[in-house]
């Protein structure tokens, strides 16, 4: 993606601008906001993150080429805005320390509880025991760098290149966070599902499937 | 060495994030497929990576958007004036 304008020279914003860039807009911003609060963890900087974005990209849509992918370009400049203005805060206290990340983790957990084998799968056991809120909570505790990655990841079905292009690191960099990030999101989902709870009942849950 | 034409169990399990994301050549993703279709072991490995991966995405998707952000967001687009553009016409505060 290269930028027709040269830098540090503001693309003109033509008259009836406005309406075309925010056609472009409006079937991304649910996606947009959806990202900006996994990526700040909470409402308010989630819609100031997505406005600030739609600013940024407003002022820049002269450079946007026309035909290429809006939802790829809006998204890096979403998270672009995301880094700046919130990387410098110091670490989140409320990053998890997660340790290295296991292969297999949920597979081996409820093998090792028993529940393969059964008339149930238990992938779909414990999925459909978990809820929207139980996954959020996994994805916000990973450790900022694997949480950007892993919610472009998960939230939009992006490519890995794709992913690289956003976030601006290498395509292999962005492969090997989201497979770790994809491991230690299933060791936080446990961890999740056991303060919660819901670990106790899977073994029921199994069981009636028979 | 085993046949180029299979995947042993230890190749297919270092392939299948790459394999559930489609990230393979056409051809790994052949020998990948090829391979969960008669090793039961790999194929319940993939299939509840598989159903895990489904269900984080379909979870996290679920959520209540502000009704109004798009429309807070064209008056703030409407507050820019066109033709005075760029950065140096941002409000600061
Ligand atoms: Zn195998």
């Amino acid at each position: 993606m290269t930028s027709q304008v040269a830098a540090g020279q503001p693309a003109p914003i033509l008259p009836g601008s406005a309406a075309q860039f925010e056609a472009f807009l409006e079937p991304v911003l649910d996606a947009a906001y959806g990202t900006a609060l996994r990526f700040t963890r909470n409402r308010a900087d989630a819609e100031d993150l997505v406005q600030e974005a739609a600013l940024l990209a407003y002022r820049g849509f002269g450079s946007f080429e026309r035909g290429s992918n809006f939802r790829a370009w809006f998204f890096r400049i979403l998270t672009n805005a995301f880094y700046s203005k919130y990387r410098k805060r110091k670490r989140q206290d409320t990053d998890v320390e997660l340790g290295p990340p296991p292969e297999l983790y949920l597979y081996v957990q409820t093998a090792t509880l028993g529940l393969h084998g059964k008339s149930t799968d238990p992938a779909q056991a414990l999925m459909a025991k978990l809820e929207s809120e139980h996954v959020t909570a996994a994805i916000e505790a990973l450790p900022e760098e694997y949480r950007v990655v892993a919610t472009l990841y998960f939230m939009e079905d992006f490519a890995y290149q794709e992913i690289a292009d956003i976030v601006g690191v290498p395509v292999g960099t962005i492969r090997s966070r989201i497979h770790r990030g994809r491991r230690l999101l299933q060791k936080a989902l446990w961890r999740i599902a056991e303060e919660r709870g819901i670990v106790g009942t899977l073994t029921d849950a199994v069981d009636e499937g028979h | 060495m085993h046949p180029p034409d299979r995947f042993t169990c230890e190749e297919v399990f270092a392939r299948l994030d790459d394999y559930l994301d489609r990230e393979l050549t056409a051809e790994e993703m052949r020998l990948v497929h090829a391979h969960l279709d008669t090793c039961a072991a790999c194929a319940s490995e993939h299939q509840f990576e598989a159903t895990v991966l489904t269900g984080v995405k379909d979870k996290l998707r679920r959520l209540s958007v502000p009704s109004d952000l798009m429309a807070r967001i064209s008056a703030r687009i409407a507050a820019e004036r066109p033709g005075r553009g760029g950065l140096a016409a941002s409000p600061s505060q």
